[in-house]
């Protein structure tokens, strides 16, 4: 298990993403990260929250096209070549990453295939596996 | 009354009844005969009270007498819409003004409306073309019927209302807008009979979803749609979401409004037409000519019981094709395919004819396509440009760019196929295409002529 991503559909247009955080906040959700991939006219918001069932819940009454998925979460250690390791490790392995953005902190998270079989690569390696419970946190 | 059915079903048993068996069930020869004796009836009053039609025969060189057979009919001149705005407002008005008990118009999308008169034994003869084409869609005396349609100039509410009255129905005359009045309506008065266009009840059933309520435990069982084609993805979608039965009736003002034909629950894609009242023909619309049965053309109506303003062979622009098969049902009335396109929707783009309904066609083949949609032509670049704006279903959204990429290119390359015309797709998310109370706006067209 990693944690839980919810990626939502967005028209590229003025104010939709807005209309999403705006969503979030009423459900009192905070966000601990996020990416926006996007193509010529529409977008994909990528998500990653304290509370993911909430934000579900919220996002999906108001209409709004969601996907939740599950994703690996690391801590990093903050010094230069923490981020090649991982990379290092996952590409020796032929983990085939689809995407990975960064979250608070040194934070990262990663979709990979094969969350179990990614932990287990890292294993040994200075980083810190990065739990739901760990995200609902209070970041201070 | 029937049971509110948990699963919608195609096929009904056949123990509905049926309004009139004695002329819904009836051999084709006789209502052939019917049919010639009644048309005859309708060129003598038009002929001897109408200025317009007695011009029309002095100029083909015609005269009543002459139409001696079935195969005389197509000699009959043609009316088109255009003849009830030059005559407006009483020109083709057969009974005298102290007769005429109701008016009703359409509106003209240009300049002055068209208007029709109804004596008393009009609206009678009306109100019975419902009462058959209620129970065609499984209506029995005794269900609730709420009016979605605004009443007024337009024949949809009042017309309905008529019928639905006539055969026993509680009505609820509730009216266009406020659809949250309408849900909680429906709740309060166990409504069991939805009357209106096909997007307004799409609309009810999402905002009726949006506020909670659960459309399985409602009492409704029946949708009576009109005004406006509705696409099959779209009925089908109403179908699962609100537990109904959907029918679409079919008429037009010109010659009386709603009850031309109905949709019986054996036979979904295609509609009864009123025999002893309406003479059909079907058309080429470039020729004028004829076309054998099961041929696809213009449809072409002749009211058989008018008294106020009787019309000859009227020119309906919608496209259609009709069969006398025997029904499952048991009705022995023609049936006409339910009309998708008018031959006045049809859009030249750089060239190529294209009418909405192959659109449909496509989306309905796609899965994750929804039916709600738009096509949006400009010229900006000089060059006839078309975008299909497609809301998205939820099962289509993959969390991949890629993946959403293809699917949007997939659709636009069976549109391709299709058409013979290239289009850009741009997905929307759900609810952004307007619900309209009347009908939907597929095209809007900004190209600058």
């Amino acid at each position: 298990m990693g944690i839980k991503q919810i990626s939502a559909f967005v028209e590229n247009h003025p104010g939709r993403f807005k209309r999403l955080t705006d969503i979030l906040e009423k459900a009192d959700v905070s966000i601990r990260g996020f990416a926006l991939a996007d193509s010529a006219d529409f977008g994909i918001v990528r998500l990653i929250v304290d509370k993911p069932d909430a934000a579900l819940e919220a996002l999906t009454s108001e209409g709004v096209l969601v996907k939740a998925a599950d994703l690996l979460c690391i801590e990093l250690p903050d010094k230069p070549g923490a981020l090649d390791q991982v990379f290092d490790a996952v590409a020796q392995a032929e983990l085939n990453v689809e995407y990975a953005y960064s979250l608070v902190s040194t934070y990262i998270a990663l979709k990979v295939d094969d969350i179990e079989k990614a932990k287990q690569l890292l294993v040994g390696k200075p980083v810190r596996l990065i739990t739901q419970a760990d995200l609902q946190k209070p970041l201070n | 009354m029937p049971n509110k059915l948990s699963e919608p079903i195609s096929v009904v048993s056949s123990d509905l009844p049926i309004y009139n068996s004695a002329f819904e069930c009836a051999s084709r020869e006789d209502i052939r005969s019917t049919q010639f004796k009644l048309i005859k009836e309708q060129i003598d009053l038009a002929y001897n009270n109408v200025a317009w039609y007695r011009e029309r025969f002095a100029e083909k060189g015609l005269e009543p007498g002459d139409i001696k057979g079935h195969e005389d009919i197509k000699h009959l001149p043609i009316t088109d819409k255009s003849v009830l705005r030059d005559t407006y407002p009483y020109g083709l008005f057969a009974a005298p003004l102290d007769k005429i008990v109701r008016l009703h118009s359409s509106s003209g999308t240009t300049g002055k409306p068209i208007v029709v008169g109804y004596t008393k034994e009009d609206i009678e003869e009306w109100r019975y073309c419902i009462m058959c084409i209620l129970q065609m869609a499984g209506v029995v005396p005794g269900d609730r019927a709420q009016m979605a349609f605004g009443y007024g100039m337009f024949t949809g509410g009042f017309g309905l209302h008529y019928g639905l009255e006539g055969l026993g129905c509680m009505m609820i005359p509730a009216g266009s807008g406020n659809t949250e009045r309408h849900i909680m309506m429906m709740e309060d008065y166990g409504t069991t009979v939805l009357i209106a266009t096909p997007s307004y009840a799409m609309h009810i059933c999402e905002v009726g979803e949006k506020l909670g309520y659960d459309w399985e435990k409602s009492q409704l069982r029946v949708g009576l749609f009109g005004g406006e084609p509705c696409h099959p993805k779209l009925k089908s979608e109403i179908e699962s979401r609100m537990h109904i039965f959907c029918t679409d009736n079919y008429g037009l003002t010109e010659v009386m409004g709603p009850g031309v034909s109905g949709e019986c629950l054996a036979s979904r894609n295609q509609q009864h037409i009123m025999e002893d009242h309406f003479y059909w023909e079907v058309i080429d619309p470039k020729t004028g000519e004829v076309l054998p049965e099961g041929s696809v053309g213009e449809l072409v109506l002749t009211p058989l019981n008018k008294k106020g303003v009787p019309i000859l062979r009227y020119r309906t622009h919608d496209l259609t094709k009709v069969t006398t098969e025997t029904c499952e049902c048991g009705r022995t009335t023609a049936r006409m395919d339910k009309v998708r396109s008018r031959t006045d929707d049809m859009l030249i783009i750089r060239g190529t004819n294209v009418y909405p309904s192959q659109v449909e066609d496509v989306l309905s083949s796609i899965s994750g396509a929804s039916p709600h949609y738009r096509l949006v032509l400009d010229n900006e670049t000089g060059m006839d440009r078309l975008t299909l704006m497609l809301e998205l279903e939820p099962q289509a959204f993959t969390d991949s760019v890629p993946q959403m990429e293809d699917f949007r290119n997939h659709i636009s390359d069976k549109l391709r196929g299709v058409l013979q015309v290239s289009a850009n797709v741009k997905l929307l998310e759900p609810g952004s295409i307007e619900r309209f109370m009347g009908k939907a706006k597929h095209v809007e067209d900004n190209r600058i002529k």
